[in-house]
C-alpha cells in the first residue's frame, strides 16, 4: 500500500555506519549517504513497516513508528453498509 | 544525469541469475555445485540476502513423511487442490524431493527447526529461520558466485529464439549494465500490486520484460491470491477462515467448509463478500472452539522480528474483524519440467513461474493452498533451473547480443527521467490497485465485473509510456507500475476466457467446474505488441491421476 504515513525515529548517537539498515530495506526506502556514512530515510511514504531496518541495527538507532490509520484496505466496504 | 553521457558497464557470465531471493540463491548454489567452472552472476535489484519474501515472517516449510508415497499425495491433491489443472509430473517430483531439499538447505547452512505440525491432509510443516537467504548468500559466495546489488534488470536480450543476456541499470548511480550470458534464470518473484505490506517487493517488472521478449505466460487467471487479515492492522491471520462468524452470530465457515481440507481458500473470500453484500457483515473471528494453530510466540527463532512485527500490532484489533486483503502473486512465466521458458536458455525459478510451471494446479502462487510450499517451491525450481543450465552452458556457444536491441532498451530504460512532463507512477499504481483490490472484481469474478475492470485498465493505459520520474528510484517505480498494469490485464483477459470455476478460480456466472471444455491451460503471449490468448489441452491421460469416472 504505497503512500502511507509511517515514520522512523533515527538516533544517530550510536550509529557506526555499518550499512546494515540500508541493506536490509527490501524496497529501497533507505538511501546511503556515503560521505557521512549514515542512512537517509528518503522515501518514507513507501515504507511498508517490515521492521527489518530496526531489527538489523545492532546499535538500536532505529525505531519504526507505524501509522496504522494511514494503511488502507483497497476494498469496497462502503457499498455493503 | 546527462542524457548523452550515461555510464555503461559490460559484463559476461555463463549463467546470469536475476534476483537474489531464495530461488535465485538456490539456483546459484545448485549451478555451482553441478558445474564449478561455470561463471555464475547474480544481479539483485535490492540487496541479495535481504531482498524478497523468504525472510518476511512465515518461517515454515512444508514437510512430507518419507513413508508417504508421492502417488498417494497426488490422489488427494489432484482433485482437491490442483483440480486437475496441474502438471502432475512437476508436483510429483516436488513431493519426492521434499526430504532431500530440506537436507540440502541444512547442508547449505540454513537453520531448520524440526518441530512438526500438521497443516492439512497428509502434510506437515517444519520451521525455517528467517536468515535463510543470508545463509544461502554466504554459501553462494564461498562457491565463487558473483553478486551485484542495487542493479535492476529491465529487459532481456535475445538472439533469434535464444536468450543472449539482459540489460539493466544501477538504482544508485544510473550506470547502464549490459550482461551477455549463455543462460538467464529469472528468479524475480511474483507480482503483488503493492497492496499488502510484506509482499510489496513483488513488482513484476521482470515478468513484463519476459513478456516483451516473447516468452509465453500460463495460468495468468490464477494471479489473484487474497487472504483474510485483521482489519485494523493488516496482520496475517493464520487459520482464521476456520472460525468466521457474521453479525447475526452465525458460523459462516460452515457454508463453505463442511469437512477438513487444505486451508487458505478463495471460497472463504467469496463467503466474506456474500455475507457483506447480504448486509450480514462485518465478519468476525470467534475464538471459542478455534482450531489450534502455530502461535508466533511458540517459535524459538526470528524472535526480534516477530517481537517487532506482532508487538506493535498487539491490542489494535480488539473487535477481531477480518477482511480480505488482495495480494495477487501473479507468477505466470510458462516453463517446462526443467524450468525452461519458451525462449531457449531462459529459465524461471520460484515465484516468477509458480503458476506458469503448473506446479500446483488451480491455485495461485505459494502458499496457494499448501502452507510452507513457497520457499520449497523456490528451492525446487532453483535446483532444477540451476542444474539444468549448468549442464546446458557446457555445450552452448558464447551468445551474440544485438547492439540495436541494447541501444533501444537503454533509451527506454531512462525515458521517464528525461520527460519534460508526464504522469506520476503513483497515479498509475493507484488506478490499478483500485481495480484489483475489491475482491468482487479480482477473486469472485463475473463477466460483467471483469469487463468493468478491463475498461478501467484500458483507461489507465493512457499513462503507459507517459510516466515521468525525478530520480532513479522513480524510474524504477515507473517501470514497475507499467508492469503492474500488464499483469492485471493478463489476469483479467485470461479470467474472461475461462468460462467455469475451478479450484481457486471462482466465477459467479459459471459456478461449476467444466472438465469437458476447460481442461485447458490458457496461454498469454505478446505477438507484435498485441496480447494474444490461446489454450493448450492438459495431457491428463499421461498423468498418474486421471479424471473421476462418474
Ligand atoms: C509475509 C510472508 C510470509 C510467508 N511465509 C512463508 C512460509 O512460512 N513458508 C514458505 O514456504 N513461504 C512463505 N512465503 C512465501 C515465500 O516467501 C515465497 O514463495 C518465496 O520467498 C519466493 O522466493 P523467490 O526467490 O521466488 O522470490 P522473492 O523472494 O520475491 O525474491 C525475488 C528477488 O528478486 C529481486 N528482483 C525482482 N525483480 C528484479 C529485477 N528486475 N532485477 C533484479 N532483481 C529483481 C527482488 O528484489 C527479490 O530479492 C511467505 C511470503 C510472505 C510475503
Ligand atoms: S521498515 Fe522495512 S520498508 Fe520501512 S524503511 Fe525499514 S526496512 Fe525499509
Ligand atoms: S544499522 Fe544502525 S549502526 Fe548500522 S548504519 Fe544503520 S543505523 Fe547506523
Amino acid at each position: 500500500m504505497i503512500f502511507q504515513n509511517h515514520t522512523i525515529e533515527f538516533d544517530p548517537t550510536n550509529c557506526v555506519g555499518c550499512k546494515m539498515c540500508y541493506q536490509a530495506c527490501f524496497i529501497d526506502v533507505i538511501q546511503w549517504d556515503a560521505e557521512n556514512k549514515r542512512p537517509v530515510f528518503k522515501y518514507m511514504n513507501e515504507c511498508e513497516h517490515c521492521n527489518y531496518c530496526e531489527v538489523s541495527c545492532k546499535k538500536g538507532c532505529i525505531k519504526v513508528i507505524v501509522n496504522w490509520e494511514s494503511q488502507r484496505f483497497i476494498q469496497s466496504f462502503d457499498m455493503y453498509k | 544525469m546527462d542524457k548523452n553521457n550515461i555510464q555503461e558497464t559490460r559484463l559476461s557470465a555463463d549463467i546470469l541469475i536475476v534476483g537474489g531471493g531464495i530461488a535465485g540463491l538456490t539456483a546459484a548454489v545448485a549451478a555451482k555445485e553441478k558445474n564449478p567452472d561455470a561463471k555464475v552472476l547474480v544481479i539483485e535489484k535490492q540487496t541479495a540476502g535481504y531482498g524478497g519474501k523468504a525472510n518476511k515472517g512465515g518461517g515454515v516449510l512444508q514437510w512430507f513423511d518419507p513413508q508417504m508415497k508421492a502417488d498417494d499425495f497426488l490422489q488427494y491433491h489432484t482433485p482437491a487442490v490442483a483440480c486437475y489443472l496441474g502438471n502432475q509430473n512437476v508436483t510429483k517430483k516436488y513431493i519426492e524431493m521434499n526430504n532431500d531439499m530440506i537436507e540440502r538447505l541444512d547442508r547449505w547452512g540454513v537453520t531448520i527447526p524440526k518441530f512438526k505440525i500438521p497443516t492439512g491432509p497428509m502434510t506437515f510443516m517444519v520451521g525455517i529461520d528467517l536468515d535463510n537467504c543470508l545463509k544461502m548468500r554466504n554459501t553462494a559466495k564461498k562457491l565463487g558466485v558473483e553478486i551485484v546489488n542495487k542493479v535492476t534488470i529491465s529487459d532481456l536480450l535475445t538472439d533469434g529464439d535464444k536468450i543472449a543476456g539482459a540489460v539493466g541499470y544501477s538504482i544508485v548511480d544510473g550506470t547502464f549494465y549490459v550482461v551477455e550470458a549463455k543462460t538467464v534464470i529469472l528468479a524475480t518473484g511474483s507480482q503483488n500490486y503493492r497492496i499488502q505490506p510484506m509482499w510489496s517487493c513483488g513488482r513484476g517488472d521482470a515478468i513484463a520484460a519476459a513478456y516483451r521478449a516473447g516468452a509465453e505466460m500460463r495460468n495468468c487467471e490464477f494471479g489473484n491470491f487474497s487472504q483474510l487479515y485483521k482489519k485494523n492492522t493488516l496482520q496475517e491471520w493464520v487459520f482464521c477462515e476456520n472460525n468466521m462468524f457474521n453479525a447475526l452470530g452465525e458460523n459462516v465457515t460452515q457454508n463453505f467448509r463442511r469437512f477438513p481440507e487444505a486451508d487458505i481458500s478463495a471460497t472463504a473470500i467469496r463467503e466474506w463478500y456474500e455475507q457483506m453484500s447480504m448486509g450480514k457483515g462485518p465478519i468476525h473471528l470467534v475464538m471459542e472452539g478455534r482450531q489450534g494453530g502455530l502461535s508466533a510466540w511458540d517459535r524459538p527463532y526470528g524472535v526480534p522480528f516477530w517481537d517487532a512485527d506482532h508487538g506493535k500490532a498487539e491490542g489494535r484489533d480488539p473487535e477481531l474483524e477480518m477482511c480480505p486483503g488482495f495480494i495477487g502473486e501473479q507468477s505466470p512465466l510458462n516453463v517446462d519440467e526443467n524450468m525452461e521458458s519458451t525462449i531457449k536458455g531462459l529459465y524461471g525459478a520460484g515465484d516468477v513461474s509458480y503458476c506458469g510451471s503448473g506446479a500446483s494446479g488451480a491455485v495461485p502462487a505459494p502458499p496457494g493452498r499448501n502452507r510452507g510450499s513457497g520457499i520449497l517451491n523456490a528451492v525446487y525450481a532453483g535446483i532444477l533451473a540451476g542444474e539444468h543450465s549448468a549442464e546446458a552452458v557446457k555445450e552452448a556457444e558464447a551468445p551474440k547480443a544485438c547492439e540495436g536491441q541494447i541501444a533501444k532498451y537503454k533509451e527506454e530504460a531512462f525515458a521517464p527521467l528525461f520527460k519534460e512532463e508526464g504522469y506520476r507512477a503513483i497515479d498509475l499504481i493507484d488506478a490499478v490497485q483500485k481495480v484489483v483490490g475489491p475482491v468482487e472484481y479480482s477473486v469472485y469474478m463475473s463477466e460483467y465485473r471483469i469487463n468493468i475492470a478491463l475498461r478501467k485498465l484500458e483507461k489507465a493505459k493512457a499513462m503507459v509510456g507517459n510516466l515521468k520520474a525525478n530520480d532513479l528510484h522513480g524510474v524504477l517505480e515507473c517501470h514497475e507500475a507499467e508492469a503492474m498494469l500488464l499483469c492485471a490485464e493478463m489476469m483479467f483477459k485470461a479470467a474472461l476466457m475461462r468460462k467455469e470455476s475451478r479450484g481457486w478460480f471462482l466465477r459467479e456466472d459459471y459456478p461449476v467446474m467444466d472438465n469437458e471444455n476447460w481442461l485447458k491451460w490458457i496461454i498469454v503471449k505478446n505477438e507484435n505488441g498485441e496480447m494474444t490468448l490461446s489454450t493448450k489441452d492438459i495431457p491428463i491421460d499421461t498423468y498418474p491421476v486421471g479424471l473421476p469416472r462418474f
